[in-house]
């Protein structure tokens, strides 16, 4: 994904736990906006209202069948916040590793 | 803009006491001995630990044929010894100057500006710490206070 304002979209959708939710039923496949809403208490519009931030994140797609037009996940955004959380996750690992070593030499010199 | 952006959320359990692991946040020579490891080393430490303080670091690897160099600068938003330390963190060049991640060959969608979150609480004469690096989307900076941040940087770096 090269669009940064699509990348902040991602984001942004992403901070909330009722589109996460969304996005992790649509993870085992396509459902209509009544049946996303269903485990929700909410209004049937404030289910709409989420789906449509992510239909604007890019983060999924909806079917042509006028009638119910059913919700698809569209993956490639979320691999793309991924990666950098994934990135900087192992940078940090690898730094805290090193400070745990120099602790426990610190404490060796001491304790000699 | 209450929605948070994307994290990485590190827990860490150090056997040794609160300030030893401060200390290792906000004193160069000793933020340069772990932070770079795995062929980096860190030749320049500059911090300025008060609010509104710059720091820069350079971190640096060797190999026969060349040394690459990568800088990063920031300011000190939350100083509260030796609990809590709140900086952010962007890509700059050797006079400070910010640049984009992907000029530096960072993939798209690596955020032109992140905050590291350090959080230290102390139990028995060990220290839990707490590490949260945030992607700071672009367009949220004025609301966040960024942009205070940002020209108070700007005037040191003049």
């Amino acid at each position: 994904m090269s669009d940064p304002n699509q990348l902040d979209a991602a984001f942004a959708a992403l901070a909330n736990p009722t589109r996460r939710a969304i996005l992790a039923r649509l993870a085992q496949g396509e459902a209509t906006v009544n049946m996303l809403a269903e485990p929700f208490d909410m209004s049937l519009p404030a289910v709409s209202k989420h789906i449509r931030v992510l239909e604007d994140a890019g983060l999924i797609t909806r079917g042509r069948n006028a009638q119910f037009r059913p919700c698809k996940l569209n993956a490639a955004p979320l691999r793309a916040v991924a990666h950098w959380t994934d990135q900087y996750r192992h940078i940090w690992d690898m730094r805290f590793d090193a400070m745990d070593r120099i602790i426990s030499e610190v404490k060796d010199t001491k304790d000699d | 803009m209450t929605d948070q952006p994307s994290w990485v959320k590190i827990r860490r359990a150090f056997d040794a006491p609160i300030d030893v692991i401060w200390s290792m946040w906000t004193k160069p020579e000793e933020f340069k001995r772990w932070y770079g490891p795995m062929g980096m080393s860190i030749p320049i430490a500059e911090m300025d630990v008060t609010i509104g303080g710059t720091r820069k670091i350079c971190m640096e690897m060797k190999s026969p044929e060349r040394t690459m160099t990568m800088w990063f600068t920031g300011v000190y938003k939350e100083i509260d010894a030796p609990r809590r330390l709140v900086y952010t963190e962007s890509m700059c060049d050797a006079d400070g100057t910010l640049i984009s991640p992907q000029s530096m060959g960072m993939p798209e969608g690596a955020p032109d500006i992140t905050e590291v979150i350090v959080e230290l609480t102390e139990e028995d004469g060990r220290t839990m710490m707490t590490m949260v690096h945030v992607g700071v989307p672009e367009g949220t900076a004025g609301e966040g206070g960024w942009n205070q941040a940002f020209d108070k940087l700007a005037t040191l770096l003049v």
